[in-house]
């Protein structure tokens, strides 16, 4: 084996290359080489314009590697992810053959393959790339692929994307967070940038027998029984500080990917073997993988699991704690008599004793509210057929050879004899997708405290539903008046972001009034062009100002075939007009209060009108 | 050099009354290969100047009308269907490829009322204007110029998502000369018209070539930027983020926008008032830079803001 030392010069001065192409984002840069000594998948999120693609493209040419660069877009198909479709004509003695092949596209010989954009792909479409990462095969062929890095926007409401799955992101070993420097406010990086501006990689600087030849030391790196240690320490702890919030720390990240990349690690910094502190590259690998509030702490777990699998080395010999070497998980609650690891020990209590901030565990309950709810947003909108792209609704041209499959059998057969050059395929339509759905909250005074929380937290999963969805959403506050929000001038937009920003306001004053709220997204909504048209009113009391019975409104909202959901927040008894409203309006209707142990619980009311409609229904 | 300019702007003071701030901003973004976002009412003159820039520039051009079903095969060229006989008699083949075109080979492009493009067309289309680059091939453009009516219902449009929005370095609002109350202005283009002696727009020739253009972007790279100008480019942004509060929530200062292409644009504003260094009155093309990246209560004090900080 050739010693570290000299075959490490090539990366150094791949790191100031990255340097060159951008300035500061330094954990990007060493996540990027982390991946590719381990031959693993990176993931960057971030906010457009804070260089995660530039390093991401600086990568490969740096590296001399081929790459190949796939740009998602919202209708990307799994099909021209793997490759390019052509149809196959044979003529036979007795017959003519019309088949489909598929010609491996540049993922066949990548190296490195970029991956832009990777949120804004339908998730269904991802799927089988995915699994071809993972095990980076493809129709039988083993893919020189060493390492895939994604980009993704940090925004998933804004903009056209949509949510990656964790099980999905679980592929990329090496996950990182960044944030631009003005947002993230280091001015003073963000000068030195000025003085530094980003150049186009010139060269590269290896190519890929010295790759290969450092990935493969890298790999047959001697892992010290010390850094095992730290490394289940580790996992063990950032489960614990998860809590009850999702962390998907899977056997295939933490057992066969996170060795990989601390020998990568152990490599990158010139060791000959992997030792416990080489337990900090996992911070490299958590971005998506533990809930996003632990963020600020990982850097403490995993100071502390290290110590706490090398507790000699920080000590003097005669301090050495009797209890701390062997004994396992319970570190924290374990006694530990010397004052220096009491304090290094602190940050992962103060974890487990946070408060579980801003009734976070209300959330689970009001996810529940939401999900009934969009049940019912989805149930006009249900169609029978099975085809992804959704429910034929006439004809387009055809835009790819794939969709010939979709095509007019007519058309197909002219375009094949070569006797058509254009060719019908069906539109489809998506089904949960689009409409318009204006929320109105109640403002009232006595929605105050966590009544008010309550609703904050319906309407922003309303919103972040609404997103996915691509509704063009509104929201109106109500008291005793009506307020309606713009965004760009239209009431009914998707600027959600300003929508969850205005779902956090705390306002509770004046008194209620059904009708204004009702009549003011009633006409807005008059206006929309969707088909699915929904309200949801959110409140906790009886009008008393107005019409109580909101007669007009009612009889508009039928009219005009608005469904309007109604969600009755509190103790008190649900005012008889909310069922009314819903049962009218076939809508929904909910009730939402504190149960036993001071938590939301939320069901369906019962409004006389659901049960009998669900037979008609598909 | 600042000849060829002076001619260029010229050009568009014969084409277009008015609007001496969006000509500077569309000359600016020619000096420095930036892509610019012109938005404003209908009739309000954008197409025309978007349009006589693009000309006059001289250079390999485009125009698309951006509508509701605009796909992205036509601003790339167009797809055809090749077959290929296979050898030995084993049949045919059928596959299909994009013949380059349009956006593809054009240096400059004008995209029409580019809200109105359903936005998976618009993301792929703007991803290729900001790498200057199609699949691995690097394609020509140097600038591009998009117009849009304001966000409203009555124009079908949807609002450009912040990511495409920040392609476009400069963006500006434009009004209308009656609108904006441009009295003097209104009359002299009220009297080009009722004179006759506009019978019919007359097609602008090109003026500038390659060579003169590409001669503008080196002298660009090389205007000098003191250090104090590069302290308040960063104040200024500080105050937006800590004073003005602009966040991730409602605003979009990007590095890529205000860490580098801001510095581009002070050099370009430099270079078109004719000097090799930049003074803090350059600061001033910032507030092109804000138009739709922040709040719009916090875009009005932008001015204020770079007076205050040029002091």
């Amino acid at each position: 084996m050739q010693t570290p030392k000299t075959s490490r010069a090539p990366l150094d001065r791949a790191r100031e290359a990255l340097d060159r192409v951008l300035f500061g984002q330094e954990d990007a840069k060493t996540g990027l080489l982390l991946a590719l000594v381990a031959r693993e998948h990176a993931y960057l999120e971030g906010p457009p314009g804070c260089g995660k693609s530039a390093l991401a493209a600086a990568l490969p040419r740096i590296a001399g590697a081929s790459a190949a660069r796939i740009s998602f877009h919202r209708d990307t198909s799994a099909s021209e992810l793997l490759g390019e479709h052509h149809l196959r004509r044979e003529r036979r003695e007795t017959s003519e053959r019309i088949s489909f092949e598929r010609m491996p596209g540049a993922l066949a010989r990548a190296e490195i393959l970029l991956l832009d954009d990777l949120s804004r792909a339908p998730g269904e479409a991802l799927a089988p790339l995915l699994r071809v990462l993972s095990e980076r095969r493809l129709a039988g062929t083993q893919l020189p692929l060493e390492s895939a890095v994604a980009t993704a926007a940090s925004d998933e409401l804004e903009g056209h994307s949509d949510p990656l799955e964790p099980s999905q992101l679980d592929r990329f070993a090496v996950q990182l967070r960044i944030r631009g420097l003005l947002f993230g406010r280091r001015f003073a990086l963000a000068r030195e940038l000025l003085d530094h501006p980003p150049a186009e990689p010139a060269e590269s600087l290896l190519d890929a027998a010295q790759r290969h030849r450092i990935q493969r030391e890298a790999a047959a790196l001697p892992i010290d029984p010390a850094a095992i240690d730290a490394l289940l320490r580790a996992v063990e702890r950032l489960r614990a500080a998860s809590g009850d919030e999702p962390a998907l720390l899977s056997d295939r990240a933490f057992a066969a990917s996170a060795p990989r990349i601390l020998r990568a690690h152990a490599w990158l910094r010139g060791a000959p073997r992997v030792e416990a502190i080489d337990v900090r590259a996992l911070r490299y690998m958590l971005a998506r993988r533990v809930p996003e509030s632990l963020e600020p702490h990982v850097a403490a777990i995993l100071e502390d699991a290290l110590l706490e699998a090398t507790p000699i080395r920080a000590l003097p010999a005669d301090a050495r704690p009797a209890t701390a070497a062997g004994e396992g998980g319970g570190g924290a609650d374990a006694p530990v008599p010397v004052a220096g690891l009491e304090t290094i020990a602190a940050p992962l209590e103060s974890i487990a004793a946070m408060p579980r901030a801003r009734g976070d565990d209300d959330a689970a309950s009001v996810d529940e509210l939401v999900r009934a709810l969009l049940g019912r947003l989805e149930r006009g909108a249900v169609s029978r057929g099975d085809d992804p792209g959704g429910q034929p609704r006439g004809f387009r041209r055809m835009r790819r050879l794939d969709e010939l499959l979709d095509a007019d059998p007519v058309d197909g057969l002219l375009l094949v004899q070569g006797e058509a050059s254009s060719v019908r395929v069906a539109r489809r339509e998506r089904r949960n997708a689009g409409g318009s759905l204006a929320v109105l909250r109640d403002v009232s005074a006595s929605m105050e405290g966590r009544l008010s929380r309550w609703a904050g937290q319906v309407v922003a999963g309303l919103v972040r539903t609404g997103a996915r969805r691509r509704m063009r959403m509104g929201y109106v506050e109500f008291n005793h008046e009506a307020e309606r929000f713009e965004a760009g001038g239209a009431f009914l937009h998707r600027r959600y972001r300003r929508l969850l920003a205005l779902a956090s306001r705390r306002r509770a004053e004046g008194r209620t009034n059904y009708e204004a709220p009702l009549r003011a997204a009633l006409a807005e909504l008059r206006g929309s062009a969707a088909r699915e048209r929904h309200i949801v009113m959110l409140t906790d009391g009886v009008p008393v100002l107005g019409d109580p019975q909101v007669r007009r409104e009612r009889a508009l909202a039928r009219e005009l075939g608005v469904k309007v959901h109604t969600v009755f927040l509190g103790l008190g008894e649900c005012p008889e007009v909310l069922d009314e409203i819903s049962r009218e309006t076939e809508g929904a209707g909910f009730v939402g209060r504190p149960g036993p142990d001071g938590r939301l619980s939320v069901r369906e009311r019962s409004t006389g009108a659901g049960r009998r409609r669900s037979g008609g229904e598909r | 050099m600042k000849q060829s300019l002076g001619r260029l702007r010229e050009l568009l003071d014969r084409h277009v009354v008015g609007h001496a701030e969006a000509k500077d901003a569309l000359l600016l973004a020619l000096v420095c290969r930036e892509h610019i976002y012109l938005e404003g009412p209908p009739g309000s003159a954008k197409t025309r100047m978007a349009e006589v820039a693009a000309r006059g520039a001289g250079l390999g051009f485009f125009f698309y009308q951006m509508h509701r079903d605009t796909r992205l095969s036509e601003l790339v060229g167009d797809v055809v269907l090749e077959r290929r006989v296979l050898p030995d008699a084993a049949g045919e083949r059928i596959h299909q490829t994009i013949e380059p075109g349009g956006i593809l080979t054009a240096e400059i492009c004008v995209l029409d009322d580019i809200s109105r493009a359903p936005g998976e067309a618009l993301n792929v289309l703007l991803r290729i204007l900001n790498e200057r680059k199609f699949g691995e091939k690097p394609i020509p453009l140097l600038t591009a110029i998009a117009t849009s009516n304001p966000l409203r219902d009555e124009y079908y449009n949807e609002p450009l998502d912040p990511a495409n929005l920040d392609r476009f370095a400069i963006q500006l609002r434009v009004s209308g000369l009656i609108q904006s109350g441009e009295r003097a202005l209104a009359r002299a283009l009220v009297d080009q018209f009722a004179d006759g002696r506009v019978v019919e727009q007359p097609e602008p020739e090109p003026l500038l070539g390659r060579a003169e253009l590409d001669a503008l972007y080196a002298a660009q790279s090389r205007v000098f930027v003191p250090d104090a100008e590069k302290d308040r480019l960063i104040e200024f942004l500080r105050r937006l983020v800590v004073d003005y509060a602009c966040d991730e929530t409602n605003s979009l200062l990007t590095d890529r926008s205000f860490l580098v292409k801001a510095v581009k644009l002070l050099r370009g504003r430099a270079l078109l008032a004719g000097r090799e260094r930049v003074e803090r009155e350059d600061l001033g093309v910032l507030g092109s830079m804000t138009t739709f990246r922040v709040p719009e209560e916090v875009h009005e004090k932008v001015p204020e803001l770079i007076e205050e900080i040029a002091k």
